[in-house]
């Protein structure tokens, strides 16, 4: 598409306003929210440094020039900005968080700054609609260079546990060669958790897995189950062993 | 330009009074429509309402001083081209679309620029030609992307959008650096919206034959040759914001914002009709995407601009 044999190929989404532009996925370039969501990048990816001292373990396996799947534990909004972060700045303006549509797009503005800064598409979480969502999903996966960031827990849990996975994940993959990549992030319940209002510094670290198909699994309800179980046994694979709590010599509460 | 000079500046007070004067008589008049004949007034009432914001921005920007003026033309400039952008496909296509920004960012700093040695404001030279640096930049920008296939195309459709949207509408800027700056902006901004109006008008009740049907079906001679009659007598009504200008002048003036209007007008409608859309955008409710707005002022900016240099220097 990019500057290749185009034929006066107009904007279609010509007629809706600028944040139902964002509504809608996939989008339209626009270069003021690409350049917004570069700036903007930049500074996330700054902060996630300075702050964070975010560290990524096996960028190698992310997948060159093929369009993928990032599937992550979910804990924070930290989350998505830290997936983002560890893709190459290239593929920003083709790395898509799902996001819930009754959260994210409750107001215009929060899905305007969300959309700008970290690419949104907007999903329905119940199961009927939902289905619809995951062809929006294949289509953005069928071309090649795009990224798909998924939660497939569906919410962010609040004791750092990882949840039960949505069957989503498991529909959208079931028999298809798209690749997807486990991955375990560590520390952003910590830094921003459920409920509180800005992140406060703290480490975050990233491993990604190894990628893997599921080219061969035929689309039954009991494949799609087991893909969401095998997703989540890797992703929980990928978290450092737990650490003996180190015991303060002092308690804090005393003084 | 500065903020105590529009207060001191009668051009300023003037205009500032006439427009507000007649918003006042044209929001009496739909309402007087509306509420006493009880006809349908909601196409003029959505055209009125972005009146009702576009010049109190203008406005602002204008007494807010030089450098917020030029500001404010390179941003305006800006959306313009992202309009244009999207209707062409042009988009799609990030190198070029942001290379042309930015030269649409270096005709604002350029303007803004003063001239080191004589300290001149709004580097003149240098102005007359960023077209060719921005040809050549857009060219480097396809050398550096290593893919010749298409680039012929596309080089040639961001260089038209930057010469058209980008540059000639530049002239605008320009003009603020002028000694009577007030005068030569609030009379080409304030005479060109009169020629749209004049034609529109005449072409209601005159309008029999048509002007250029394949390209804009709804204009007609009528039309053309009233509002090319009004804008050429519309300076001598204005005969205070150009002072020093002579009959002859003002007459050439006037013709310049007729003819130039219309042009640019059709221009832009060729564009429109060639694409197939019907608005560049829709950013100014009643009145489509911003580039509609302006494009009488494409061609109109810069025949003023040196017509206004040649007769009285800046």
């Amino acid at each position: 598409m990019s500057g290749v044999n185009w034929n006066y190929d107009t904007a279609i989404d010509g007629e809706l306003s600028f944040v139902d532009r964002l509504r809608e996925c996939p989008r339209e370039p626009d270069p003021f929210v690409y350049a917004s969501r570069f700036v903007s990048a930049l500074a996330i990816r700054a902060a996630l440094k300075i702050f964070h001292r975010y560290d990524i373990v096996g960028r190698e396996h992310l997948p060159r020039d093929v369009s993928f799947v990032l599937v992550a534990n979910h804990s924070s909004h930290l989350d998505a900005l830290a997936l983002l972060s560890a893709l190459p700045l290239r593929s920003l303006h083709r790395a898509y968080p799902l996001a819930a549509r009754d959260y994210f797009g409750a107001s215009d503005l929060r899905l305007a700054l969300t959309t700008i800064v970290a690419n949104l598409m907007l999903f329905d979480r119940n199961a009927t609609t939902g289905l619809q969502e995951l062809k929006r999903c294949k289509q953005i996966l069928d071309e090649s260079g795009n990224v798909l960031v998924m939660f497939p827990e569906g919410t962010r849990s609040i004791d750092g546990r990882v949840g039960v996975f949505r069957r989503g994940i498991g529909l959208l993959l079931a028999g298809t060669r798209y690749p997807v990549l486990p991955c375990f992030l560590d520390g952003t319940l910590r830094a921003w958790p459920k409920g509180s209002l800005a992140p406060r510094p703290g480490p975050i670290r990233l491993v990604i897995g190894d990628a893997r198909t599921y080219e061969g699994v035929e689309h039954t309800d009991g494949n799609v189950l087991q893909i969401c179980d095998d997703l989540r046994r890797a992703i929980v694979a990928l978290a450092p062993e737990p650490r003996t709590q180190r015991v303060r010599p002092v308690s804090k509460e005393a003084y | 330009m500065s903020p105590s000079a529009a207060l001191t500046s009668e051009v300023f007070r003037y205009f500032a009074f006439l427009t507000t004067g007649l918003l006042v008589v044209g929001g009496a008049i739909i309402a007087v429509v509306r509420f006493g004949f009880a006809r349908d007034v909601s196409r003029a009432w959505d055209a009125y309402r972005g009146w009702l914001v576009m010049i109190p921005v203008i406005a602002a920007s204008l007494f807010a001083g030089r450098a917020v003026a030029i500001c404010f033309f390179a941003i305006i400039s800006i959306i313009a081209f992202t309009e244009y952008a999207r209707a062409t496909g042009l988009h799609h296509d990030l190198t070029m679309t942001f290379t042309s920004l930015g030269g649409i960012v270096a005709i604002g700093a350029v303007a803004i620029a003063s001239d080191p040695d004589t300290g001149v404001q709004g580097r003149f030279g240098l102005f007359m030609a960023l077209p060719v640096l921005v040809s050549s930049a857009l060219v480097f920008a396809a050398i550096l992307r290593n893919k010749p296939k298409g680039q012929l195309k596309a080089i040639a459709l961001t260089l038209f959008g930057f010469l058209c949207i980008g540059w000639m509408f530049g002239h605008v800027a320009l003009l603020a650096n002028a000694r009577n700056a007030y005068g030569y902006l609030f009379y080409l901004i304030f005479a060109v919206e009169l020629n749209d109006v004049a034609a529109f008008t005449c072409g209601k009740l005159f309008g029999r034959r048509p002007l250029c049907t394949n390209v804009s079906p709804k204009k007609t001679r009528e039309g053309a040759l009233g509002a090319v009659l009004i804008s050429a007598l519309f300076p001598f009504a204005v005969r205070f914001a150009l002072p020093d200008f002579s009959t002859l002048e003002c007459v050439l003036a006037g013709l310049i914002v007729g003819v130039g209007g219309q042009l640019g007008d059709l221009s832009i409608s060729v564009i429109k009709r060639d694409i197939g859309v019907k608005d560049m955008g829709r950013l100014i409710r009643g009145h489509g995407g911003v580039l509609d707005r302006i494009d009488s002022l494409l061609y109109t900016a810069p025949l003023f601009f040196h017509f206004a240099r040649y007769t009285h220097g800046m």
